[in-house]
């Protein structure tokens, strides 16, 4: 089981890696700013198949020794447990290695060509836009921590049944494999950290919508669909997360007090179907963003070009602007958001969470 | 409405709301009662500091053309509610119209130059 699972990851990985820079906002190459009007040139989308090129040889290899490896059969049980998330790794630090060599590439290249030596830059905002978002509200974010409430009632409610053991840590089949002892507050350690993850969901979703819907003057239809499409996923996507964590957790809550709950099959099979659903749910927001507002008519805007942000972007990846008042933005290379590492609350809402959880863990 | 700014322009970018923000209204794109956004989401859009948009806001308020509402945001003034600003426009076109005389445009020229630019936001009636 662990092994068709580690080979789903990978596959997905590669996949997603592949095509992150046909699904990239337009306007970036390798987290580079390209004026729209030269997003089109060969050299640069020599690039992007390049980039895929060597993934796809790069996802080959890993599978091969990854099968290799697992069908030779006389390795021991902790090789074959630290080989999967070595071959992650090692894929996600080749391709972000790959990404720097493109990303300069795509640098030199616009800098040999002078592309938007002559443009002049705007920026554009739609004062109407707020009135067309359509994420989620916040109060729909309450209904998984409703449930939260539930479980905690109910979890003090059957103390009694509680075992003394109560266990902290579950292996990749379902099983517990590690346990403190019981009170009060460890047996409700899961609803808690269930609580803490559904307050950042919470947290999150209004941080994005108070974070800019930023438009391209050469593209101003485009961009809008693309960046309300981006805004409605997301809030979507994390609410989804939200109740896939409420619904596993409050299985795992509901097992320790009736341990014959679900057989040993349902509870093997539970985290496969939420990491493929998440799986899933994540290919579906990548691809529907991906190509929202491909089709919308090109508005080719002469003499003029969206704003080169590049000297905010610390290598095309992480965004420093100040004067901003984002707290996220849409990424320059891959589908979805990244921070304003500028704006201190966006750690709070990043950071804070996993802390709690951290300390939740230490003292249960 | 749309509002398009140059960041790397002379003109700072308050003023560039400022004077784009009373376009739209003269071209009857917002109306009087309209809300303007908030500073924060105004801000966050455009990714300009929040002290750039309240600037320009505050500067329309001077000028009678949107009123702020604590807690509501800014919404535009009707013409009515604008107490009388002539006397200001006066000291404003003054220079401007100096300076058109000095450059040689005579009384026609500069008639003209106002019938077509009112013509420009209006309309062609």
């Amino acid at each position: 089981m662990d092994f068709m699972l580690f080979l789903i990851i990978i596959i997905f990985l590669v996949a997603i890696e592949m095509a992150i820079p046909f699904l990239a906002k337009r306007t970036t190459v390798f987290g580079v700013f390209i004026p729209d009007e030269f997003v089109r040139d060969s050299k640069l989308l020599s690039f992007k198949k390049m980039y895929a090129l060597l993934i796809f040889i790069l996802g080959l290899i890993a599978v091969s020794i990854y099968l290799f490896w697992m069908l030779k059969g006389n390795s021991t049980e902790a090789f074959q447990v630290l080989l999967g998330p070595a071959i992650q790794f090692g894929i996600i630090f080749i391709s972000t290695a790959l990404y720097f060599y493109f990303h300069a590439k795509t640098l030199q290249r616009k800098k040999a060509m002078r592309w938007g030596d002559n443009l002049k830059q705007v920026k554009m905002i739609d004062l109407t836009v707020r009135s067309q978002d359509t994420m989620l509200p916040w109060y729909i974010y309450l209904l998984p921590i409703a449930v939260t409430f539930g479980v905690i009632g109910y979890t003090l409610l059957k103390y009694n049944m509680f075992p003394e053991q109560i266990p902290t840590h579950w292996g990749p089949d379902g099983k517990p494999d590690a346990f403190t002892v019981k009170n009060p507050f460890s047996v409700n350690a899961l609803p808690l950290i269930m609580f803490t993850m559904q307050l950042m969901f919470l947290g999150i979703n209004e941080m994005t919508r108070r974070s800019g819907i930023k438009l391209s003057a050469t593209r101003p239809d485009a961009s809008r669909v693309r960046q309300l499409t981006l805004r409605k996923y997301s809030s979507w996507f994390m609410f989804l997360i939200s109740v896939l964590i409420t619904m596993l957790f409050s299985f795992l809550q509901l097992q320790m007090i009736y341990p014959d709950l679900a057989d040993g099959v349902v509870s093997m099979a539970l985290p496969i179907i939420f990491l493929l659903i998440v799986m899933i749910g994540s290919i579906i927001f990548a691809v529907k963003v991906g190509n929202a507002g491909e089709n919308v008519g090109f508005q080719s805007g002469s003499g003029v070009s969206d704003l080169d942000e590049d000297q905010y972007w610390k290598g095309g990846l992480f965004y420093f602007n100040k004067n901003d008042p984002s707290i996220f933005v849409e990424k320059r290379f891959g589908v979805g958001w990244t921070l304003n590492f500028a704006n201190p609350i966006g750690y709070f809402i990043i950071f804070g969470p996993i802390v709690i959880i951290i300390l939740i863990s230490l003292f249960a | 409405m749309i509002i398009q700014i140059e960041p790397q322009s002379d003109v700072p970018i308050y003023t560039q709301l400022t004077n784009q923000i009373i376009e739209g209204i003269a071209r009857g794109y917002m109306h009087p009662g309209d809300s303007l956004p908030s500073v924060r989401a105004f801000a966050a859009d455009l990714g300009v500091n929040m002290h750039t948009v309240n600037k320009s806001y505050h500067e329309l308020e001077k000028k009678g053309i949107i009123r702020i509402i604590p807690k509501s945001g800014a919404v535009i003034n009707s013409p009515v509610e604008i107490s009388n600003n002539s006397e200001r426009l006066l000291e404003e076109f003054k220079p401007m119209i100096a300076e058109a005389l000095v450059l040689g445009l005579d009384k026609e020229q500069i008639q003209e130059l106002v019938t077509s630019l009112i013509q420009d936001i209006k309309g062609k009636p």
